[in-house]
């Protein structure tokens, strides 16, 4: 009896698997090609809806802001936002394109995926549409954004905010010490340790696990005077460089971070910094103004926070790029808000509402300078965003960086020794890249 | 056809049917999957590879890291679970102030959903934000909850509060379904409370026992929430389980013909422990 | 005369009260936490405090009262599903002795699969079938996993039951399966509760498959819950009021019903 009924059972499984597996390949197979112009200048009165699906981030939010002043320029296109946590949004965007129907029309890339989801043919190429855009003016996009938009010489993107890090700091605190920002490495060591006391720590770090660590090590890298990748794009992570900077981090880790740290990302730190108990983190440029809003986690210490380079001067760029799926229903409309949203004069009233910056001339407006969160920040700004670099490079990113922040977090850990880590690390991209 | 065997397959139906779409599908999709290198990036058909995605799998240390790690979790979550449970429950039956006001509050945990009670641990247990080691350090004590050694056994005991209350909640069912008669006996026999519970009341348990055992188990076996909320499967791969390594390497890494590989070989595993665990029941019970 | 207290007494009393305090300490502290400001939860040991209403503020704005309609109504037809084939299954294997014990077992294993293995099944479903953006793929998915375990339960439940009352029912002239709906069902009511209770919360609580499964922009809740750990950090304060938004009603209704379930779960279900 039970021989009888299992067999059904699989013969039904089997059956209604195999009918539509087929009809399920059938219908991924095909992409529907909605009309597009392809062109760049969008007449505005232009009909349709865009759909987008973006991160809840403050930066979304202050897009979603501006969606009423772009419709009193294309009043016939309904911009419809949806916003998740940021794995939410990535399985959810990744979960879409595998639908013929269009789901999204208008997308946010993060770095990582950019090369993977062009490789996959996710993404219309966009050169044509932003040479062809009247006074885009797309060169004075920061360079180190426009490169992480472009596979192969051709852009797929156009930058929506960037997260560069920096090194953030509490200036009454270096004050009290009588030091000076760090300019080596082995001053952001000494410096930590210098400012580590018995009711605070002097550098709150994220060592957790995957992206965090390899996020915030690559800082210390670059300081080191090494680089994750060499000029023919092969790993650099097991030199002597490499090996200073792991060093130094676990140093710092051990003497001057908070205890009991190991599985901190940025919200533990964040926490701890605004909080009084830690005297300064690596972290995305655009905390700042955020450590220094009285209405904010800070409270009291709001406007004692400042931002500078990372010693040695580069650090590591995350960045957000527009892009329109190859799916999208509405191309045209798609392309009229992203163009309209990263124009020169509204990326200004972006950043000043507290936008991250993507436009060398906003950093230097009047506007900006004035209503803003002060000059000495977008001059830092400016720096940083000069001579930075991602995490990764080519396909396979987001496996690359867990790849190497794992190898990174068994050295803290002190499961493998700093040497065994970094030739592990090296091996694991080696064996991506492959 | 008879009557009878007609009345049975039309009672089956429903079931079978259901079972077949959102359990068969999924699974033969799956299986299928697993013979291919199908990528979350590729589009189209893509190519039938037979058994490759198994050998690779078979042979890579982090697949068998993230089973033993798994297997280490679910071992020491349930044990405590089935104890604590045990103890819980008999206190509870023999309560009679604010019975209903206990229960109710005790069995809470289990309506939180998990992804919320790892967010919330990942606080309550941080070293400068946390209420817990903010307590224990004031008692002299430095406890690295998420440190290189813990990370797992924390994980486990965050399973451990919130599904403690299942196990109480079946364990107090067959505390009650145990008869008054052979207790009582033993009482005027003389014996003592300890010999009453090991020798009466714990043969009539064990099959409740058995049952929230293996279903705990396979729950505890899913553990994926607590790892993306807290750790991340650091320190190093300590606390990397195996929902964890197949939606990294499924999803995050787009090899969704490798993740299945993994999974069927899970499941392999888990129905050869079942199938050895009935085997040994029923011989126990034959004796 | 005065009552002795017996050591095992005291004991009993204290581990309830310990139960109690490692139960009820973390949901306190996610309740005040929700009455704080950002910079009051950087402080672990502030327990008096001024509260504000801002995170409540938020988590309705954010529409976490239709989030958590949304994971009710899956739920409940998920489960309404699952009682009704699976209590005729159920009866059919316990009655007609369909399948050994190892089925009844092995009915479960496939649970242990990794739902990231079989999402993208259940979308290349959906798509195919043109049922993407509705509650089915979820439902279904849900399926997968509460119909076998309230069927599994079931199974006990049935097998309890004399079948002499069914036998009865047959003399008395009711269809097989007038007997069943009208004698046997009765009997093991309250054991369909306690399974329904059951399914309830594995529905209740799952994230992943909501996540990709459920229609654009009509999250369920323990999504929307998720979805306040962002990029700039988890928003301690919102989430801990969606905690309690999602707690509560489950707590209360938990009061009515816990006794109904210890008693529905006796009724025999946890056999094997």
């Amino acid at each position: 009896m039970s021989i009888r009924r299992n067999a059904l059972l699989a013969a039904i499984g089997l059956t209604s698997a195999l009918a539509l597996t087929i009809s399920g390949c059938a219908g991924t197979g095909g992409t529907e090609a909605p009309a597009s112009s392809g062109q760049g200048d969008i007449p505005s009165d232009t009909e349709g809806t865009v759909r987008i699906l973006m991160e809840s981030v403050p930066d979304t939010d202050i897009v979603v802001d501006l969606v009423d002043s772009f419709n009193e320029e294309y009043p016939g296109i309904a911009v419809e936002i949806e916003t998740l946590g940021f794995d939410q949004m990535r399985d959810k965007l990744i979960a879409s394109f595998q639908s013929s129907e269009p789901t999204y029309d208008l997308i946010v890339v993060d770095n990582p995926w950019m090369d993977d989801f062009v490789d996959a043919g996710f993404l219309q190429p966009l050169d044509d549409r932003i040479t062809t855009t009247t006074d885009y003016a797309a060169e004075d996009f920061f360079q180190p954004l426009v490169d992480i938009t472009e596979v192969d010489g051709v852009r797929y993107g156009v930058p929506f905010y960037n997260y560069a890090l920096g090194y953030l700091y509490r200036t009454d605190l270096y004050e009290e010490a009588g030091l000076s920002v760090p300019s080596t490495l082995d001053e952001l060591v000494a410096n930590s340790q210098a400012l580590t006391t018995s009711e605070r720590t002097g550098i709150a770090m994220q060592p957790q696990r995957g992206y965090k660590i390899f996020e915030e090590w690559a800082n210390w890298l670059f300081a080191a005077g090494g680089s994750i990748y060499d000029e023919s794009g092969a790993p650099t992570l097991n030199t002597p460089e490499a090996q200073a900077a792991l060093e130094a981090y676990i140093e710092a880790f051990t003497t001057a971070a908070p205890a009991n740290s190991s599985n901190w990302a940025f919200d533990e730190a964040f926490r701890s910094v605004s909080g009084d108990q830690s005297a300064a983190m690596i972290s995305y440029n655009w905390n700042l103004p955020g450590l220094n809003d009285p209405e904010g986690a800070s409270g009291d210490l709001a406007g004692s926070f400042a931002l500078a380079p990372m010693p040695g001067g580069k650090q590591v760029l995350g960045s957000w790029s527009w892009a329109i799926p190859a799916n999208s229903a509405a191309s045209d409309a798609a392309w009229a808000f992203a163009a309209w949203i990263t124009s020169t004069e509204v990326d200004v009233e972006r950043v000043v509402a507290g936008g991250a910056a993507i436009r060398e001339s906003t950093l230097t407006d009047p506007t900006v300078l004035e209503s803003g969160f002060g000059e000495d920040y977008y001059a830092a700004i400016i720096e940083i965003l000069s001579d930075a670099a991602p995490l990764s490079q080519g396909l396979g990113g987001e496996e690359m960086i867990q790849a190497v922040g794992t190898e990174l977090s068994e050295a803290v850990a002190g499961t493998k020794t700093v040497e065994q880590a970094l030739a592990d690390a090296q091996a694991a991209v080696e064996r991506i890249q492959r | 056809m008879t009557r009878m065997t007609r009345f049975r397959w039309g009672m089956l139906a429903p079931v079978l049917a259901i079972t077949g779409v959102a359990v068969g599908f999924p699974l033969g999709y799956a299986f299928y999957l697993s013979l291919t290198d199908y990528r979350l990036t590729s589009r189209g058909a893509p190519d039938v590879v037979g058994l490759e995605n198994y050998f690779f799998v078979l042979t890579d240390p982090r697949m068998w890291n993230a089973f033993s790690n798994t297997a280490t979790y679910v071992i020491i979550a349930v044990a405590l679970q089935t104890l604590l449970g045990l103890a819980i429950a008999l206190a509870l039956q023999k309560q009679q102030w604010a019975r209903d006001l206990t229960r109710a509050m005790l069995l809470a945990p289990m309506f939180i959903t998990p992804i919320a009670v790892g967010l919330t641990f990942r606080f309550l247990l941080n070293d400068q934000l946390g209420a817990l080691p903010a307590m224990l350090r004031s008692l002299g004590i430095d406890y690295d909850f998420f440190g290189p050694g813990n990370a797992l056994f924390t994980l486990a005991l965050m399973d451990v509060w919130q599904w403690t209350p299942f196990m109480v909640l079946l364990l107090l069912a067959g505390l009650e379904s145990v008869p008054r008669q052979p207790l009582e006996a033993a009482k005027v026999d003389g014996a003592s409370a300890w010999y009453a519970f090991r020798r009466v009341v714990l043969p009539l348990l064990t099959p409740v026992l058995t049952v929230a055992v293996l279903l705990r188990s396979l729950d505890a076996l899913k553990v994926f929430e607590y790892v993306y909320a807290t750790t991340r499967g650091g320190p190093g791969t300590e606390t990397e389980t195996i929902q964890y390594f197949t939606y990294q390497t499924g999803i995050q890494f787009f090899r969704l013909g490798e993740a299945s590989a993994v999974a069927f070989v899970l499941l392999a595993i888990v129905l050869t422990l079942i199938v050895l665990l009935f085997r040994r029941l029923q011989r126990s019970a034959a004796r | 005369m005065t009552r002795r207290v017996s050591p095992w007494g005291i004991a009993r009393t204290l581990l309830l009260w310990a139960a109690a305090v490692t139960v009820a300490f973390p949901i306190i502290w996610v309740a005040l936490a929700s009455f704080k400001s950002p910079a009051q939860l950087n402080d672990p040991g502030l327990f008096l405090f001024s509260p504000n209403l801002d995170n409540w503020a938020r988590v309705f704005e954010a529409g976490i009262l239709d989030a958590a309609g949304r994971s009710a109504f899956v739920a409940a037809v998920t489960v309404s599903i699952s009682v009704v084939a699976g209590s005729m299954g159920a009866y059919a294997i316990s009655a007609y002795k369909a399948g050994g014990s190892a089925t009844r077992f092995g009915i479960l294993a496939a649970q242990v699969l990794p739902p990231a293995v079989l999402v993208f099944p259940f979308l290349t479903m959906a798509y195919a079938l043109r049922i993407d953006n509705t509650y089915v793929p979820i439902i279904f998915a849900h399926l997968s996993f509460v119909l076998p375990v309230i069927t599994w339960f079931l199974i006990g439940f049935f097998d309890a039951v004399p079948r002499s009352l069914e036998e009865q029912a047959r003399v008395d002239g009711f269809s097989r399966f007038a007997a069943f709906r009208l004698v046997v069902i009765p009997q093991v009511l309250p054991g369909i509760g306690a399974a329904a209770i059951f399914g309830f919360t594995l529905s209740w609580n799952d994230m992943f498959y909501g996540l990709i499964l459920a229609p654009t922009r009509e999250t369920i809740l323990p999504v929307a819950i998720a979805a306040f750990n962002t990029f700039r950090g988890v928003e301690l304060g919102a989430m801990s009021a969606a905690i309690i938004i999602a707690v509560v009603p489950v707590v209360i209704a938990s009061f009515f019903i816990q006794r109904r379930l210890v008693q529905g779960i006796s009724g025999g279900a946890v056999k094997f």
